[in-house]
């Protein structure tokens, strides 16, 4: 995609609370530019927050998120919008509504008040579309679509947003296997195309094939960070989710692949 | 495909039209019915200017601004629920259900009974309408506005509401408590014209102002975070949306009191016309002047030369609908 | 506990004393009239309506597992209301007519309510099942005003009587409505000991030898007895049947028997006490007692919605 710019975004020092209880504290990380990072850790470790607190859905309590070296939640809430987009986990949207119009919902960050419908949009939402590999869909309702075909068509409209940062919140649960590597895969080709992605994923064995960058969290700290074949070993995945197990290399990728998980206790 | 993506709106807009000339057809039929019955040839060429001075005086002195204060109202009502349904993401979530209505009234019959403040009605039913709705979003506090907790508690505000009207009605004269019945059910009866131009006012400008906000106002369908992603300020859209709620239904009670059920009916009937992922604001407030007019009409006619106050007849027609909404086996989700 | 009870037993009847005394001050033969033609018929008949109101939801709640089953906001009340509306309205007026007519409306509207507790999903959703009622009470309610609209004679009746009031109600028509409240009341010590085991669930029920269809049907008929009797005395008082349940098993536990035992003391007490402030807060006119009964119970229901978790019952 031709227009899509680069930008940078990282967290210095967040503390993010839910009322008071304190999630993730003093909490600093600097997404890649043009690679996919994946964060990961157990439930509950504070990575859905840290995103959130990223996509500057949650304030942060101390300390700043940095959008192009500016404080994200300083900045004018579309402008932020023209440059980050998020897929959050809970996704509803109202009965009835197709693909289309919920893809055309990603153009809103470039329109103004009063501002037509323009070519640009037109475009950016058959490109969209395109990449998402939803346009046979556009008609259908969402209610009538498989899970990964919601899937791919709310990625669609955050892809629509052309926006050089997207983040993505666990984008893979709920579905099953075939569906997980397809969106796996598209998130992959948006990343060859230059956007800068983070994503909270369950699943350490994809986030090992298709992450770039690897941000392993506990208890609301970052513990390790790196790429999969740096950081991800034996001890690491004991720590992180209290299982043994054995490494392998796949052997067509060279990534870092889990085998033979067993529970700490036996 | 790509038809299907270019060309968004041409059924809303059909659906505008359509209901446009519904409430023009239902607004001419109200002129031209009542004590004088008037054909609906004379009442259109009363209207532009040109009839003989007997039905001049009838349609324009004494029709026009009762079925101009109930378009007026049941505009105003109706926007206000489509509003206050989006913003608590629950379609039972309308002022009349929540008890908003029952308190702008109670505070409006404080003015016409003299307690206490001697503000306008108007500014008193605003008052009160404010102060009901910070009370329902203050006590839903962290169980949110979605389901049926919610709207329980608008009916204990509303309950509250309501006694407190009564207490104030059998505490005054009794020529003041007949002034101020009409009030307390709902009815076109009571106006003044100063709160039928405020209410004018009050809706052109909250028309205007929604139909700029009308982009931000859609993303709220999503989620929280789907609606701050695509750049919409959630905090500003949602005090500027209860505040519209909370200005047009306050004017509109105090024109015709607590008419329920109609911000409820006509957003209602708005979604199920329109296409989905918009909110359907205009359709809504044509359906609920439709509807106003529709009722006040019944009201003259079913029992005439008895009439029945509005509020009555909506409340008769509309809370069978309710019904079937909550006792459907399976109801669709509150959204 | 039994102390605690009958101090609050005690409350009502004291803060009538107080009226009294005032008044006797002021002359004592006027007073004594007062007092024995005016006052004691109103002061027993606030006493039943509490006690069978009282009941009446605590019962209820039990069977639909819903602290806000409360026969006034589920309907019943204005059912019972509507009916007698229907009634003056084709020239009823001997007390004993109302009675009957209240009653049958009552159990039309508690029919419909245990009805509306059997579609699916609703039984267990109490807040759901509440809004349905309330919707349906405004309905009815509707209904009566339009009834008014149509006859002006039998509006000022029916308006006098809607809003709730124990005042200026004779004693005959006590006598006309207390078999029926008997009647009631025996059904309740027969019910008790099955609707303990209802509790349990319906199946456990049936284990322990039980009828639920036969238990649920006598519940019916008991509500509408025991509402339809207060409405005729009192009109329609809503919320009575929500408060004094509410209380009764602050002190009681989940245990039905002794909440229907707490609620023998308390009800009387709550429609006494909300005359009593009826009478004072408006002086020297009165405000209808339905109006109290609303402003106590109104916060109640708001607290009782706003806890985190519906209490079980």
């Amino acid at each position: 995609m031709s227009h899509t710019k680069t930008a940078t975004l990282k967290a210095e020092s967040i503390t993010l609370a839910h009322r008071q209880f304190i999630v993730a504290e003093n909490l600093s990380l600097s997404l890649p530019t043009g690679k996919v990072t994946a964060i990961v850790g157990p439930n509950g470790c504070g990575k859905s927050t840290l995103l959130n607190g990223l996509a500057r859905i949650h304030a942060p309590r101390e300390g700043s998120v940095l959008l192009d070296g500016k404080d994200i939640h300083r900045l004018p809430s579309k402008e932020v919008a023209r440059k980050l987009a998020l897929l959050p986990q809970d996704n509803t949207a109202p009965e009835g509504l197709t693909v289309a119009d919920l893809v055309r919902f990603g153009r809103q960050p470039h329109q103004g008040w009063m501002t037509q419908w323009s070519k640009e949009d037109q475009q950016a939402i058959n490109q969209a579309v395109l990449a998402a590999d939803v346009a046979d869909l556009s008609g259908r309702a969402l209610d009538t679509l498989s899970g990964g075909q919601r899937q791919r068509a709310w990625i669609a409209m955050a892809v629509a947003q052309q926006t050089p940062l997207l983040l993505l919140d666990e984008p893979t649960s709920a579905l099953d296997l075939g569906h997980q590597i397809e969106v796996f895969e598209l998130i992959r080709a948006l990343s060859r195309q230059g956007k800068t992605i983070a994503m909270v994923v369950h699943d350490l064995v994809n986030a090992c094939r298709y992450a770039d960058h690897m941000v392993a969290m506990k208890s609301g700290t970052i513990i390790e960070e790196g790429t999969p074949a740096d950081i991800v070993t034996p001890e690491l995945v004991k720590e992180l989710y209290g299982v043994h197990c054995d490494l392998l290399q796949d052997p067509a990728t060279g990534c870092p692949l889990l085998a033979n998980l067993r529970p700490c206790n036996s | 495909m790509s038809s299907e993506i270019t060309m968004p709106d041409t059924r809303n807009t059909l659906v505008n039209l359509a209901l446009f000339g519904l409430m023009v057809l239902i607004l001419l039929t109200s002129l031209s019915t009542g004590t004088v019955q008037i054909s609906l040839s004379d009442t259109v060429s009363a209207v532009v200017g040109n009839a003989d001075p007997m039905t001049d005086f009838v349609v324009n002195e004494l029709r026009l601004s009762r079925v101009v204060a109930g378009s007026l109202s049941g505009a105003a009502l109706a926007m206000a629920g489509c509003l206050m349904q989006t913003l608590a993401r629950n379609r039972l979530a309308t002022p009349g259900i929540i008890g908003i209505d029952n308190a702008a009234t109670a505070f409006a019959v404080a003015s016409v009974v003299g307690v206490g403040l001697s503000l306008a009605p108007s500014a008193m039913a605003l008052a009160g309408a404010a102060a009901a709705t910070a009370i329902a979003f203050g006590l839903a506090g962290a169980n949110g506005t979605r389901g049926y907790r919610f709207i329980v508690a608008g009916i204990g505000i509303g309950a509250i509401a309501g006694a407190v009207t009564q207490l104030m009605l059998s505490r005054v004269a009794i020529d003041t408590a007949n002034a101020a019945y009409p009030w307390t059910v709902g009815s076109l009866n009571a106006r003044d014209n100063r709160s039928v131009l405020i209410l004018g006012i009050g809706v052109a400008a909250g028309y205007l102002i929604l139909m700029c906000v009308t982009r931000a106002l859609n993303t709220l369908q999503f989620s929280d975070a789907v609606a701050i992603a695509l750049g919409t300020r959630l905090r500003a859209v949602r005090i500027l949306g209860l505040g519209l709620s909370v200005m047009l239904t306050g004017l509109a009670v105090s024109v015709c009191g607590p008419v329920g059920l109609i911000a409820l009916l006509a957003p209602e009937l708005a979604r199920a016309l329109c296409r989905p992922g918009k909110i359907p604001l205009t359709a809504a407030a044509l359906a609920g002047a439709s509807f106003m007019l529709v009722a006040d009409l019944l009201g003259r006619i079913l029992l005439a030369p008895l009439e029945i106050p509005v509020g009555i007849i909506t409340a008769i027609v509309g809370s069978p609908y309710l019904l079937w909404i909550l006792l459907r086996p399976s109801p669709r989700s509150l959204t | 506990m039994v102390i605690l009870a009958s101090l609050l037993n005690g409350a009502g009847p004291v803060s009538a004393i107080d009226v009294m005394a005032a008044l006797m001050g002021a002359g004592t033969g006027e007073a004594f009239f007062v007092v024995t033609e005016l006052r004691l018929p109103r002061t027993i008949i606030a006493l039943i309506t509490g006690l069978a109101l009282g009941l009446a939801g605590a019962i209820l709640q039990s069977m639909t597992r819903n602290p806000l089953a409360e026969p006034g906001l589920l309907g019943v009340s204005a059912g019972s209301g509507f009916a007698v509306a229907l009634a003056i309205l084709w020239g009823a007026s001997t007390a004993t007519i109302t009675t009957m007519v209240a009653q049958l409306g009552a159990l039309a509207g508690c029919a419909l309510v245990i009805a509306a507790t059997r579609v699916q999903g609703l039984g267990n959703d109490p807040v759901r099942l509440v809004l349905a009622g309330a919707t349906l009470s405004s309905l009815l309610m509707a209904l009566t005003s339009m009834l008014m609209l149509m006859d002006q004679r039998a509006a000022d009746e029916i308006r006098f009587w809607i809003t709730g009031s124990v005042a200026g109600k004779s004693l005959s028509m006590l006598w006309a409505t207390l078999p029926f409240i008997l009647v009631g009341l025996a059904l309740i010590g027969i019910l008790a000991r099955p609707l303990a085991a209802m509790a349990l669930g319906e199946k456990a029920a049936v284990g322990l030898g039980h009828h639920p269809g036969r238990i649920r049907f006598l519940i019916t008929v008991t509500v509408a007895l025991l509402v339809g009797s207060a409405t005729a005395l009192a009109g329609p008082l809503i919320f009575v049947g929500l408060v004094v349940p509410f209380i009764a098993r602050a002190f009681s536990g989940p245990d039905i028997r002794k909440t229907l035992w707490l609620c023998v003391p308390i009800g009387p007490a709550v429609v006494l006490g909300a005359d009593v402030v009826s009478r004072l807060i408006a002086t020297p006119s009165e405000m209808p007692l339905g109006v109290v009964t609303a402003l106590i119970g109104a916060p109640v229901l708001l607290a009782i919605v706003r806890a985190g978790r519906m209490p079980s019952l």
